[in-house]
C-alpha cells in the first residue's frame, strides 16, 4: 500500500459525503485550518471515512480532538 | 449537470457459482436514461488483497458481476464499486441494486440494495443519523438453516475492531471481529441458543463497514438471505 505521506495519494477521495481529498486534508493541516469551510461535516455523515480521517489527521500532525 | 461530481463507494460480497447482476442506476425512464459518470470495480480477497480491478462502462444499465469475476479460487471476495455521479441522477438515496441467484438452485433469486458504504448520504436527504451501529430483526419463523454476518472494511489505512452481537430472547452472544483495510470476514451465528431462536443481530464498529446478514441452506450452503442491516438510531 502507498503511504499517505506520498503526494500521489493527494487526489484520493477521502470523504465521499463532503468530497474531501487527502491532498485537501494535508493542506488544511499544514495551514492549521482544519476543517476548511464547507468540510465541517467530514467523517460525520456516512462515517465510513472516519477511521481514515483520524489516521490522516494524525499523520499530518493535527492533534486536536473534537 | 453540475460541475461538482458526487462520490459513492458501494460494497458487496460475491461467491463462486452465482448469477450476480448489478443495476448501476435504478430508473424506469428509458427515454431519458441517465448514467453514472464513471465506475471502477475492484475485488478483494479475505485479507484485503486486490485480485481484480476494471473500469465498468457507465453506459451499461446492468453490470454482470458474476461474469466479470469468472471462475475464481477465492471462496468469497468483497467487491467495491467506486462511482462518480451527478446528484441529479439519484432522486432517492444513492444506491446500486443487485440480483443474486445460485446457478441451478430451486430457491428464489434474491434482490438487494448494494451497501452504500462511503457516501450516499448527502445532506439533501437528511440522512445524518449515526450509522456505524446497525441491527437486523429476523423473521419469527426460520427459513434459513445457517446464519452469519459478513463485514468488510473499505478503508485505505484504518483497521476496524467490530462487534457482532446475536440476541436470543433475553440472552446475547458477542463476537469480536478485526478487519484490516479492504479485508472481510464472515461471522457465523448460531440459529438458536438452548432452544431459543435467533431473533436479532447488531453490529457495532468505530466507523461504517460494509455489512450484510446472510442465511444459507445447511447442506448446499447456498444463500437464501442476503440483506443489509439497518441503522440503529432513528
Amino acid at each position: 500500500m502507498s503511504d499517505v505521506a506520498d503526494p500521489p495519494l493527494d487526489t484520493l477521495l477521502l470523504c465521499y459525503c463532503t468530497n474531501l481529498t487527502v491532498g485537501e486534508l494535508r493542506e488544511a493541516c499544514r495551514a492549521r485550518r482544519w476543517p476548511p469551510a464547507g468540510k465541517e461535516q467530514t467523517g460525520k455523515l456516512c462515517t465510513g471515512c472516519l477511521g481514515d480521517l483520524r489516521y490522516c489527521l494524525e499523520r499530518f500532525g493535527h492533534h486536536a480532538r473534537d | 449537470m453540475s460541475s461538482k461530481l458526487s462520490g459513492l463507494l458501494s460494497a458487496t460480497f460475491a461467491e463462486p457459482a452465482y448469477d450476480h447482476l448489478v443495476e448501476l442506476v435504478h430508473q424506469r425512464d428509458a427515454t431519458a436514461h441517465r448514467r453514472l459518470t464513471s465506475v471502477r470495480m475492484s475485488a478483494h480477497d479475505a485479507k484485503g488483497r486486490e485480485v481484480l480491478a476494471l473500469e465498468v462502462d457507465p453506459a451499461r444499465e446492468i453490470f454482470d458481476l458474476g461474469a466479470a469475476l469468472g471462475a475464481r479460487s477465492e471462496p468469497r471476495v468483497m467487491v467495491l464499486f467506486d462511482a462518480r455521479y451527478d446528484a441529479a441522477i439519484f432522486p432517492y438515496r444513492p444506491h446500486h441494486y443487485a440480483y443474486l441467484h445460485a446457478r441451478g438452485a430451486a430457491d428464489a433469486p434474491l434482490y438487494y440494495a448494494v451497501n452504500a458504504t462511503l457516501g450516499g448520504v448527502p445532506d439533501r436527504i437528511g440522512a445524518t443519523n449515526i450509522n456505524n451501529i446497525e441491527t437486523y430483526v429476523f423473521r419469527p419463523r426460520a427459513f434459513a438453516e445457517r446464519y452469519s454476518v459478513m463485514l468488510g472494511n473499505v478503508s485505505r489505512f484504518a483497521t476496524a475492531q467490530a462487534q457482532v452481537i446475536a440476541y436470543y430472547g433475553t440472552e446475547r452472544v458477542g463476537h469480536q471481529v478485526e478487519v484490516p483495510p479492504k479485508a472481510h470476514a464472515e461471522t457465523p451465528l448460531a440459529a438458536d441458543l438452548e432452544g431459543v431462536r435467533l431473533s436479532r443481530v447488531e453490529t457495532k464498529a468505530p466507523f461504517r463497514l460494509a455489512s450484510y446478514v446472510v442465511g444459507r441452506r445447511a447442506e448446499s450452503r447456498q444463500l437464501v438471505l442476503f440483506d443489509h442491516l439497518f441503522t440503529y438510531a432513528k
